[in-house]
């Protein structure tokens, strides 16, 4: 079920009308089991089970993990959860990838091999359900988590339907605590709840749908050469696209809990105003990476090792990154380029601690426009869905095409030119804020008609109930 | 029990204070404290909610008015969910009518029904080709009825990865993979659209309406041309009717509709990036391709008693004369009947069927659709042999 559909409207409102009429905090949560498996289910049933199992699967296995005697007994629990839930991904999201690398490499030393193409369907968001997933094993490994006793607790927190399909990835750690006590609503929360949903859909239909998709998605799907001018346009129009896309659906999960009391933390803060890589990274889909920090990079040594290494473990860790958001080697050589990133980041860092010009304004101002310029780069090879389209593109952009084609109209090049200058401006005017104190600066009439002109935009766009473009990772 | 957000602040060496100590409650679960609440800005959030709740109301009432002002009355709109629902009804023995937007302006279900015994399914999509449809009815194993195909050569011969056929790809791909959400979103979407006017995605969109702005492009640039106006209604059955404002003889609507058919249905200069004669000999290779892929469609269906009959819709004015002149009968219309040895009827090739006029030189108005549909019930009954 999509938040931008006509279905979610319904469900959700009838949801929450259900959940607040009912007194006994069990039948709430019980509602909200068979509600999260009905958001589920909505788009394939069987899929259904397959969550099903691969949450008891975990709440079994930790209760084992807990029971065990010694350090070893733990860690072979651990091995077996970690190993469903990556042979659950491995064969779902990568088995035609695997086959057709291995059947590449058989061909390079002259064994001819046909793999069989498995016909599987990518369950939705499973990249997702299965990192809510695993965090619960991973810290009662760590001894940060004691293991919930209620099987139903443990389904809510892996299944809960605002953050589901496409994150935040919120840890079990997080969310078990929440389902001890009834919430109670904060004065204003349900309507903030709502306010974020609002803003999040605008992102979403109107932004990321009706002012760029389109135009990026002709200039990534052109067979031929583009000039400068089109191909970066097509690039900045992916890059506010995807950010709006799932920088919207993480309001939309984040302002849906809210509603019914529950605290998600924030996915995104004004990433494009990040100066540096690192700094990016602790502003884009920061479940994500807080995960990978938490449970590779730090386990893997972090930067407590030798120099050589701690950059190592930046690359393995990106280069893993970029393989969770899909099977393909154009998202590998996303996540490379953001590790080679962070590695000549940290080389520079280095050397330029101490100068005192490295922290005056223009510098720094200079350097959030070369990471935003990088991360364009990197977005040519996640968003291409193969090496020539991203070489061709590349070319384009650094002017090899001066005679292509140009394919984007005047008023496509001025919507990406406006959204891209309004998301750049937005993100350097907020980036030491939050939504929230924003808001506790505007007087109430002007958050009324910012309310109001985003809700009349969302309906005269009219969705047309695209998915949101996490929901395929 | 520490949490790892606990951990990450113990090395920020916060004061212990910092943090409560989690309750003997809370440590059922052996997790760590409630550490994270989300602040909720203070603002008069109930007034808040009124006023927007009455500014998006009267905005959207005016909205709806000032299209209503306009002449727009409410339809339902076509999608690929709208035709799926359709697609569904199909049954072994239907008449299924399926092909572009003429067959779906030019035929009145009543009339066929009344003609040919059975009422029909109306499958045809505007600006799409018949292939998909026709290719998914071959295979389905279950069918083995009646096709009433409609041909207008660019949309029948459109290549894969052109906006005629992915429309039609889309159709067929979401009647397979339809989620039941999908399925809910389309049963509650048909009374918002018979009521509510400006629903009109084509036309009445935020996107439709920045697309209508007059910006003038770059010399030289490949700009898709634009799609026609609102110009027809759609009722519960997918039966288009042309607006009446358009039907009027002479009317500006027509004509604005008729300048915008000459650029779609002209074809696009060979790209940049391919030498011009292998990009004409792709085209011939793949109008080639199709002709062998709708006989190979036919015959599946034929062998399981199934029946079609491709029909050429008429057609007046300048299209007329560039759809002639670029897609000339002899080479689409006659070796696609003699490859398939299928029956067909070409409107002009009968008087009776000859004497209408299309407005806007591509549909028949709604009451010509119903006059024409009676006349041609006969020719289709003798080409299927009913």
């Amino acid at each position: 079920m999509l938040f931008n559909s006509l279905t979610f409207v319904v469900f959700f409102v009838v949801v929450v009308t259900i959940y607040w009429s009912i007194r006994s905090w069990q039948a709430r949560k019980n509602l909200l089991v068979v509600a999260s498996y009905i958001f589920y289910g909505a788009w394939n049933p069987p899929f259904a089970a397959l969550l099903f199992g691969t949450t008891a699967m975990d709440f079994w296995l930790g209760r084992q993990m807990s029971k065990a005697r010694d350090q070893h007994a733990r860690r072979r629990w651990l091995i077996a959860s970690v190993c469903m839930n990556l042979s659950m991904l491995g064969f779902f999201k990568y088995g035609n990838f695997l086959l057709e690398n291995f059947q590449w490499l058989l061909a390079r030393v002259g064994i001819i091999y046909q793999p069989p193409h498995l016909d599987i369907l990518l369950p939705v968001g499973i990249s997702f359900y299965t990192f809510h997933s695993l965090s619960y094993t991973l810290d009662i490994y760590r001894g940060v988590l004691r293991p919930t006793k209620s099987l139903r607790d443990f389904i809510l927190a892996v299944s809960f339907f605002p953050q589901l399909v496409a994150g935040p990835i919120v840890r079990a750690g997080d969310f078990l605590p929440q389902l001890l006590h009834p919430p109670r609503l904060k004065n204003g929360q349900f309507l903030w709840g709502l306010a974020l949903m609002t803003l999040g859909l605008f992102q979403k239909i109107v932004l990321a749908d009706t002012l760029l998709s389109g135009s990026a998605d002709r200039v990534f799907g052109y067979p031929g050469p583009l000039v400068a001018l089109d191909s970066w346009a097509g690039v900045l129009a992916f890059a506010g696209q995807i950010f709006f896309d799932f920088a919207g659906y993480s309001l939309c999960a984040i302002g849906a809990a809210l509603t019914l009391g529950f605290h998600l933390k924030d996915n995104f803060r004004f990433p494009y105003a990040a100066i540096g890589f690192s700094d990016f990274w602790r502003r884009w889909h920061i479940s994500l990476s807080t995960f990978l920090r938490d449970y590779l990079y730090i386990p893997l040594g972090g930067n407590q090792v030798v120099p050589f290494r701690a950059a190592l473990n930046l690359v393995i860790v990106m280069f893993l990154g970029g393989l969770w958001h899909g099977a393909a080697w154009t998202f590998v050589i996303w996540g490379l380029l953001h590790g080679s990133y962070l590695v000549i980041e940290r080389i520079f860092r280095v050397s330029l601690e101490h100068q005192p010009w490295a922290s005056t304004l223009p510098v720094r101002v200079l350097a959030g426009f070369a990471t935003y310029a990088a991360v364009c780069v990197a977005w040519v090879f996640f968003r291409a869905s193969d090496f020539t389209i991203a070489s061709r593109m590349l070319g384009g952009m650094f002017g090899q095409h001066p005679h292509g084609d140009a394919i984007l109209s005047t008023r496509e090049l001025l919507q990406i030119g406006s959204v891209t200058a309004g998301v750049i401006g937005m993100h350097w005017a907020m980036r030491d804020n939050t939504f929230e104190t924003a808001v506790m600066r505007l007087p109430p009439w002007t958050i009324a008609a910012i309310g109001s002109a985003m809700i009349c935009a969302i309906i005269l766009t009219q969705g047309s109930s695209n998915a949101f473009i996490y929901f395929q990772f | 029990m520490r949490s790892s957000i606990s951990n990450f602040k113990k090395r920020l060496r916060l004061p212990r204070l910092f943090f409560r100590k989690p309750s003997r409650e809370e440590q059922i679960h052996g997790g760590p404290p409630l550490e994270f609440e989300r602040p909720i800005p203070p603002a008069p959030w109930r007034g808040i909610a009124v006023a927007v709740t009455i500014v998006v109301i009267a905005a959207t009432t005016l909205w709806e008015l000032y299209c209503r002002s306009l002449g727009y009355g409410p339809t339902r709109n076509d999608n690929e969910d709208f035709w799926t629902l359709r697609r569904r009804i199909v049954e072994p023995e239907s008449i299924v009518i399926i092909g572009d937007s003429r067959a779906w302006f030019d035929v009145d279900l009543d009339e066929f029904q009344k003609g040919l015994g059975k009422r029909p399914i109306q499958l045809a999509m505007a600006g799409s080709t018949a292939f998909p449809a026709l290719s998914d009815l071959a295979n389905d194993k279950n069918f083995h009825g009646t096709i009433i195909c409609s041909v207008v050569p660019n949309l029948f011969f459109a290549p894969p990865g052109t906006p005629p056929m992915e429309r039609a790809e889309k159709g067929v791909k979401r009647f397979h993979n339809q989620t039941p959400a999908q399925r809910v979103s389309e049963y509650l979407s048909m009374p918002l659209e018979e009521h509510v006017v400006f629903l009109k995605p084509d036309d009445l969109s935020l996107e439709a309406i920045l697309n209508k702005l007059p910006i003038p492009n770059r010399p030289g640039a490949l700009v898709p041309p634009r799609f026609p106006p609102y110009f027809q209604t759609e009722d519960r059955e997918r039966r288009a009717r042309m607006w009446e404002k358009c039907a009027e003889p002479g009317s500006e609507l027509a004509k604005k509709v008729q300048q915008i058919w000459i650029p779609l249905f002209t074809p696009p200069a060979p790209p940049s990036y391919i030498p011009k004669d292998i990009f004409f000999a792709q085209i011939n290779e793949g109008m080639q391709k199709r002709f062998t892929d709708v006989t190979a469609a036919v015959e599946k269906l034929r062998s399981r008693g199934g029946k079609i009959v491709f029909v050429r819709f008429p057609y007046s004015g300048g299209l007329k004369e560039l759809e002639d002149r670029i897609t000339p009968r002899e080479k689409t219309w006659d070796p696609l009947l003699k490859m398939t040895g299928a029956p067909g009827i070409y409107y002009s090739d009968f008087p009776e069927l000859s004497e209408f006029n299309c407005p806007e030189w591509s549909h028949l108005s709604a009451g010509d659709s119903v006059e024409f549909s009676k006349r041609l019930v006969p020719h289709l009954r003798d080409a299927l042999n009913m």
